[in-house]
């Protein structure tokens, strides 16, 4: 791989241990992909810094790169953890013990000290901190959440591939990852597009579009979508959808997309309403459920506005509501008097936590959402998971 | 018995011997206890030369792997008859263990505890 003068300078350790072995990793896998050199990025967001997740091994490995003087060279974020972190659980259904509550706190005391903030959330680009970087369209990241992933590449423009385990983190101590995949130009341009004749609109309609996509798209390239999602949330779960079925780090969305549109498409299939219909209509939820979930990905301030409406000229919930949403966009919420609101009808709100990364799947109970990507993580930990439309799951909360 | 020689990519260049622990696959994190180094079947990796078809990329794997370093429990290389994903490389930089890939299908007929040589440039030599 060729090196720039200052990236062997860091590999002699000139820049301490830390980031000398941070970018010999980069390097190393770069080098395994057949990646030609490097390319410097401007942001790290980390996953995997749950104690649940990454355990006992996890938390050495953190704890000692941060003893060892290891900083950010970027500015960083962090993921959502298994339980929220100010309530010490999950609100009213689940309480860490002692041991997790302190060893969680272990890791994100380290990731602090390296510099990281700790926005506890898989929609990074929500936060007003990344909004303030003002990243343009072409720059590089390192992004370790494939939700993320595929928003930052789709709808932000930014270049990142989905960097699991460490090495957004070690990508963000050496500042530069490697350049390949989604970082060249030329390997983002779309040669497969999905043809849809309807707008969609609906987040779980979203979800199955993009898992079906995600099971036919075998081409390299990533898919291009013909057709329409609009509105934030749909977005977000069509782009959640694809990490999951297929591992997909991005799709193309004319009007959405800020990149030119690709001009050599080999290919374009259509996806029929009836096909989404139909999937959406297997995994639907019975008449009742224990627990109605949404926020996976995390919901952003303008889904937590429209929710409490919702809920209030519904005149309040009956089943159990959990909205999950990042500590940022909590306490914006706050601020405005959502969260009082929400709860006052009935709907309980976790920070910087989700069902997916909880212990949820132990406590038994059933549980419908509008999101593809928590249903099928949830149904794969044998939880009695449900997908609905979320019209659908809101006449489901006070239908009792 | 004449030595066979094997063909693979240096990943994390090294050179090392010792004897094979063959598996079909391997996921440090799942397989492997981080505070012994054995696998579900009571083999331990420490010291070992893994000779596996394909690694089953787990973003915790790099934390295991590193961990069993700490404890003097890593295998002294990693050898597989196929592409390593990236996750597996990281945890192979952080725990300084030789990894070679994109051998020959043939190394997965190789005995196990068969005394084995890794050569920086990536040659295997098996001894059986």
């Amino acid at each position: 791989m060729h090196l720039t003068r200052e990236e062997e300078r860091i590999l002699r350790g000139e820049e301490g241990w830390a980031r000398a072995k941070a970018l010999e990793v980069i390097v190393r896998v770069g080098e395994a992909l057949g990646a030609e050199r490097l390319v410097e990025i401007k942001h790290a967001h980390v996953s995997g810094v749950s104690y649940e997740n990454i355990g006992e091994e996890g938390l050495k490995f953190i704890e000692d790169l941060a003893e060892s003087g290891a900083r950010f060279k970027v500015p960083a974020s962090v993921n959502p953890v298994s339980f929220d972190v100010d309530e010490g659980g999950l609100p009213g259904l689940w309480q860490a013990s002692r041991v997790e509550a302190e060893k969680q706190a272990r890791i994100l005391k380290a990731l602090s000290s390296m510099g990281a903030r700790l926005t506890l959330t898989c929609t990074p680009y929500y936060e007003t901190a990344l909004r303030d970087l003002a990243l343009r369209v072409g720059d590089s990241v390192a992004w370790g959440e494939s939700s993320a992933v595929a928003y930052a590449n789709s709808v932000l423009g930014l270049r990142t591939n989905r960097e699991g385990g460490p090495i957004a983190l070690l990508a963000g101590i050496a500042g530069r990852t490697y350049y390949y995949g989604m970082h060249v130009e030329e390997e983002r341009r779309s040669r497969v597009a999905y043809e849809i004749d309807w707008v969609v609109e609906d987040e779980a309609e979203a979800g199955v579009l993009g898992s079906i996509i995600a099971e036919r798209h075998e081409d390299s390239r990533p898919p291009m979508l013909r057709g329409r999602v609009s509105g934030e949330g749909a977005l977000r779960e069509l782009l959640a959808s694809l990490g999951v079925a297929g591992d997909i780090p991005m799709i193309y969305l004319p009007g959405v997309s800020p990149e030119p549109e690709p001009q050599a498409l080999e290919r374009v299939e259509r996806v029929s309403r009836r096909e989404v219909e139909e999937k959406l209509e297997e995994l639907s939820p019975p008449d009742s459920v224990d627990v109605v979930y949404l926020g996976c990905p995390h919901l952003s301030l303008g889904e937590l506005d429209r929710l409490a409406r919702e809920l209030e000229e519904r005149g309040g919930a009956r089943a159990r509501v959990i909205l999950t949403a990042s500590p940022e966009t909590y306490n914006l919420a706050r601020a405005r008097g959502l969260i009082d609101k929400l709860e006052r009808y009935g709907a309980r709100i976790a920070r910087g936590t989700c069902l997916v990364v909880s212990p949820f799947w132990k406590l038994g109970l059933s549980v419908a959402t509008n999101s593809f990507k928590a249903y099928f993580y949830l149904k794969r930990r044998g939880v009695r998971a449900y997908l609905a439309r979320t019209r659908d799951l809101l006449s489901l909360v006070v239908s009792k | 018995m004449t030595p066979r020689v094997f063909k693979g990519r240096p990943v994390v260049p090294g050179r090392s011997e010792g004897e094979a622990l063959v598996v079909d696959s391997i996921s440090f994190y799942g397989d492997v206890d981080p505070s012994t180094g054995r696998l579900y079947d009571g083999r331990s990796v420490a010291g070992r030369i893994v000779v596996a078809g394909r690694s089953r990329g787990s973003t915790v794997g790099p934390y295991v792997l590193y961990s069993l370093k700490q404890k003097g429990l890593e295998p002294r290389a990693i050898l597989l008859a196929s592409r390593s994903d990236s996750v597996l490389v990281a945890g192979a930089v952080l725990a300084e263990v030789i990894l070679v890939d994109e051998l020959p299908r043939g190394i997965l007929e190789v005995s196990d505890g068969a005394r084995v040589v890794v050569e920086r440039d990536g040659t295997v030599i098996v001894f059986s």
